[in-house]
C-alpha cells in the first residue's frame, strides 16, 4: 500500500525497507492492542456489548476530530492548537442556525469550520508559516470573536432538529457510525486520490514536492479545509449532545485529538500515517481509559496513562523509523 | 540580517511590545476613568511572577530550537507537591517541586537528545501524563495550603512595587540573562537552535546541552508552580491551557524565534512584561477579555506571517500565476529528487 506514497522514485530498495519499517510500526500497534485486550479480557465487565458501545462512543467524538488532524499531520504541518476553539465556534453556529433546519445548520457549521481552518492552512501552505504560532493566534482570534459576538453567554438551540444527531440506531450512537464512515472516506482519499499522494509527498519532503511541481500550497489548503470540516462534524455532535454551546465547548479536545493521532503511530513530522491508524489510536486510548475506569482508577490515573501511551508510541515509532533509515 | 541592532527582531520585538504596552499603561487615566497607582505596578509584577517562570522555561527551550509543552504540567505538579509536602516546612515543598521539575527535565532531555526525537510530541505526552499525575495526587480536587505565614510572606509588599515572589522571578530572569549573555553555554544554546548539524560538527556537546536546557526548563517551571500555589494558598490540579498560550505569546513577543537560534533573557523579560502590563490594563479599565484576545491574535498573526520563510516566494509565484501565459511546468516523475 505504501508504494503509493513514493511516486515512481525509481529505486526499489528504499521503498522495500520503508514497507518493512511501516510493517514494524504496524506490528507495534497490533502488539499494544493485543496487550490491552489481554488486560481487558481479565477485567470484570470489560467484555460486554454495553461496554463495547461505551468505548466506541467515547472514542467517536475525539476520533472524528483526530481524523481531521491526521490530514494536517500527514501534510507535514505538525499540529493545530486551535481544534477546541474551532469546535466551539462551529458548535455555536450549528445550534444558532437550528431554526433553518438540521441540514442547513450542519452545512453552515461545516462551512464555518472549513473556512476558519482552511484560511490557516493557506497561510501555512503558501507561506510556510509556523503552524504552532499561527494556530495559537487563530485560537485567540476565534475565542475573541465568538465571545464578542455572544457576549460570553451560551448559545441555545433555535430549533429541535439537532436532536437527530443524538439518535441511537440499533442501540449504537449515530456518531459511532459517522466515525467509521468518515474513517473509510479519509482513508480512501489519502490512499487512492492524487490529492492524497501529493499530500504524503509534500509532508515527507516539502522542497522535493515543490521541485517536482506539486501544488504544495494548494494541497495543504485543501487538507486543512477537510480538517476544518471534520472538526465541525465533531462540533455538531458535541453541541447536540450538550444542547448548548459556549466558547468552552471544545474542552480538552485539542490535546485529546493530538494524543489519538500520535497513539495511532502517525509521526508528527508528516509524510506518513493513515486514517485507520488514527481510528486505532482513538479506540486504544478509549479502551485503556475504560479498563482503568472498570478497575476503579481515578480520572487522574486515566489521563496519566494516556500520556504514557502517547509517549511510548512516539518513542517506538521513532525508533522503528530510525532503524529503517540506517 | 540588518546591521543596526534595533532592526533585529530579537531586540525590536520586545522593545516595541514593552514600549507600546508601557505607554498604554501610563496613559490609562487619559482614556478611561481609572487611575494608576503604585498598587497597579505591584499587580503587574504579580502577574509577571505568575507567568514569568513559564515564559522563561518555554523560551529557553525555544532558543535551543525545541518546544517544551510540558512546562504547564510541571507547573501544576510543582504547585501540588508544594502544597502537599510543604505543610510542615515550606522548604520541603519547594524542594520537592524543584526536584520533580529537574527529574522531569532530565528524563525528557535524555529522551529527546539521546534518541534525537522531536520535542513537541514527547513534551505533549509528558504534559498529558503530568496533568494526570497531579490530578491523581490530589484526587482531582483543589488542595489548600494551611501555612498562612508563608502565604502572607510571598506576597507582602517590598519596596512599594515588589513582592518576594516577583523579586525571585526577576532574579531567575537575571540569572538566565547572565548565563545566556556571558557564558559559552549561552552562545552554544543559540548555536544548536540555529543550526544543530553545524554546531555538532563545530564540536558543541549538543546532547548534554539539550539535557541541561530541559532540566533548567523543568526546574524553573516547577519553582514557578510552587510560588504560585504558595501565593494562592492552594493548588489546582488543572491550570488549563491559557498559561501555556500566554507564555508562548510572551516568548514570541520577546523576540524568540520558533525556528530556534534567536532570543535573549532580556527580550523574554520584555515580552512577559508586555503581557503582564496588557493584563493589568485590561483589569484596570475593565476591558472585555475578548478585546485582549483579539489583540494577542493580531499581534501573533503579524509575527508569524512576517516570519514565514516562503512568504516572499509565495507572493512572487502568485504574481507569476496571475500574469498571462504562465503555465506551470508539469511534474516529471523521473526527475523527482526524492531522497
Amino acid at each position: 500500500m505504501n508504494t503509493l506514497t513514493v511516486p515512481a522514485s525509481g529505486a526499489t530498495a528504499p521503498s522495500r525497507s520503508r514497507r518493512r519499517g511501516d510493517l514494524a510500526t504496524d506490528a507495534v500497534v497490533v502488539v499494544a492492542v493485543v496487550a490491552v485486550l489481554v488486560v481487558g479480557l481479565s477485567t470484570d465487565r470489560f467484555v460486554s456489548y454495553a461496554n463495547l458501545k461505551a468505548i466506541l462512543t467515547s472514542a467517536s467524538l475525539v476520533g472524528i476530530a483526530a481524523l481531521g488532524l491526521t490530514l494536517i499531520m500527514v501534510g507535514g504541518a505538525a499540529v493545530s492548537l486551535a481544534i477546541s476553539q474551532t469546535v466551539a465556534a462551529s458548535g455555536m453556529v450549528f445550534l444558532s442556525a437550528q431554526s433553518l433546519g438540521l441540514v442547513p445548520a450542519l452545512v453552515l457549521a461545516v462551512v464555518c469550520g472549513a473556512v476558519v481552518t482552511g484560511l490557516q492552512g493557506a497561510v501555512v501552505g503558501f507561506a510556510a508559516a509556523n503552524p504552532v504560532v499561527l494556530t495559537i493566534a487563530a485560537s485567540f482570534a476565534i475565542t475573541g470573536v465568538a465571545t464578542g459576538l455572544t457576549g460570553g453567554t451560551s448559545v441555545s438551540p433555535s430549533g429541535t432538529g439537532y436532536d437527530v444527531l443524538n439518535a441511537t440506531p440499533g442501540g449504537v450512537p449515530l456518531c459511532v457510525f459517522v466515525l467509521l464512515a468518515l474513517t473509510a472516506v479519509v482513508e480512501w482519499v489519502l490512499r487512492r486520490t492524487g490529492f492524497g499522494r501529493s499530500l504524503y509527498l509534500g509532508g515527507e519532503n516539502r522542497r522535493a514536492a515543490r521541485a517536482a511541481g506539486l501544488p504544495v500550497g494548494r494541497t495543504t489548503t485543501v487538507a486543512w479545509l477537510g480538517a476544518g470540516s471534520l472538526f465541525a462534524v465533531t462540533a455538531a455532535f458535541t453541541a447536540a449532545f450538550n444542547t448548548a454551546a459556549n466558547v468552552n465547548l471544545g474542552g480538552t479536545l485539542t490535546f485529546d485529538a493530538i494524543a489519538a493521532v500520535l497513539a495511532g503511530g502517525t509521526p508528527i513530522s508528516g509524510g506518513r500515517g493513515s486514517a485507520v491508524r488514527t481510528l486505532a489510536g482513538a479506540v486504544l486510548i478509549a479502551a485503556v481509559s475504560d479498563i482503568l475506569l472498570l478497575r476503579g482508577y481515578s480520572t487522574g490515573v486515566q489521563i496519566m496513562v494516556k500520556g504514557v501511551i502517547v509517549l511510548l508510541v512516539v518513542v517506538l515509532v521513532h525508533l522503528r523509523s530510525k532503524g529503517r533509515a540506517s | 540580517m540588518t546591521s543596526h541592532p534595533l532592526g533585529r527582531p530579537a531586540v525590536l520585538l520586545p522593545l516595541t511590545a514593552f514600549g507600546v504596552t508601557l505607554v498604554a499603561f501610563v496613559l490609562v487615566p487619559t482614556y478611561s476613568d481609572a487611575t494608576i497607582g503604585s498598587f497597579d505596578v505591584y499587580n503587574t509584577l504579580q502577574i509577571f511572577a505568575r507567568l514569568g517562570p513559564l515564559a522563561l522555561a518555554l523560551g529557553l527551550t525555544m532558543i535551543a530550537g525545541e518546544f517544551d509543552l510540558s512546562v504547564v504540567g510541571t507547573y501544576a505538579l510543582g504547585g501540588m507537591l508544594t502544597v502537599q509536602l510543604g505543610q510542615e516546612h515550606v522548604a520541603h515543598g519547594v524542594l520537592a517541586a524543584v526536584g520533580a521539575g529537574a527529574a522531569i527535565g532530565l528524563a525528557q532531555g535524555c529522551l529527546i537528545a539521546g534518541l534525537r526525537l522531536p520535542s513537541m510530541p514527547v513534551t505533549l505526552a509528558t504534559y498529558i501524563a503530568l496533568l494526570g499525575l497531579t490530578s491523581a495526587l490530589s484526587g482531582g480536587l483543589t488542595k489548600t495550603y494551611a501555612n498562612v505565614d508563608v502565604i502572607l510572606w510571598v506576597d507582602q509588599t517590598v519596596l512599594t512595587w515588589f513582592s518576594p515572589r516577583s523579586l525571585i522571578t526577576l532574579a531567575l530572569f537575571a540569572l538566565a540573562a547572565l548565563v545566556l549573555a556571558a557564558t559559552r553555554w549561552g552562545r552554544e544554546l543559540r548555536a544548536i537552535g540555529g543550526d544543530r548539524r553545524a554546531s555538532r560538527v563545530a564540536g558543541v556537546a549538543v546532547g548534554p546541552l539539550l539535557v541541561g536546557t530541559f532540566v533548567a526548563s523543568g526546574v524553573i517551571a516547577g519553582l514557578g508552580g510552587s510560588l504560585l500555589s504558595l501565593s494562592l494558598g492552594s493548588a489546582n490540579p488543572d491550570p488549563g491551557v491559557q498559561p501555556l498560550i500566554l507564555a508562548a505569546a510572551a516568548a514570541l513577543l520577546g523576540g524568540v524565534s520558533l525556528a530556534g537560534g534567536r532570543g535573549s533573557a532580556v527580550g523574554l523579560l520584555g515580552g512577559i512584561l508586555a503581557v503582564a502590563l496588557l493584563a493589568e490594563i485590561a483589569t484596570v479599565t475593565a476591558l472585555p477579555a475578548y478585546v485582549t484576545q483579539l489583540f494577542y491574535a493580531g499581534l501573533l498573526g503579524i509575527i508569524v506571517v512576517v516570519d514565514a520563510p516562503d512568504l516572499h516566494s509565495a507572493l512572487v509565484r502568485l504574481r507569476a500565476d496571475l500574469g498571462p501565459g504562465n503555465a506551470r511546468v508539469p511534474a516529471h516523475p523521473a526527475r523527482n529528487p526524492h531522497v
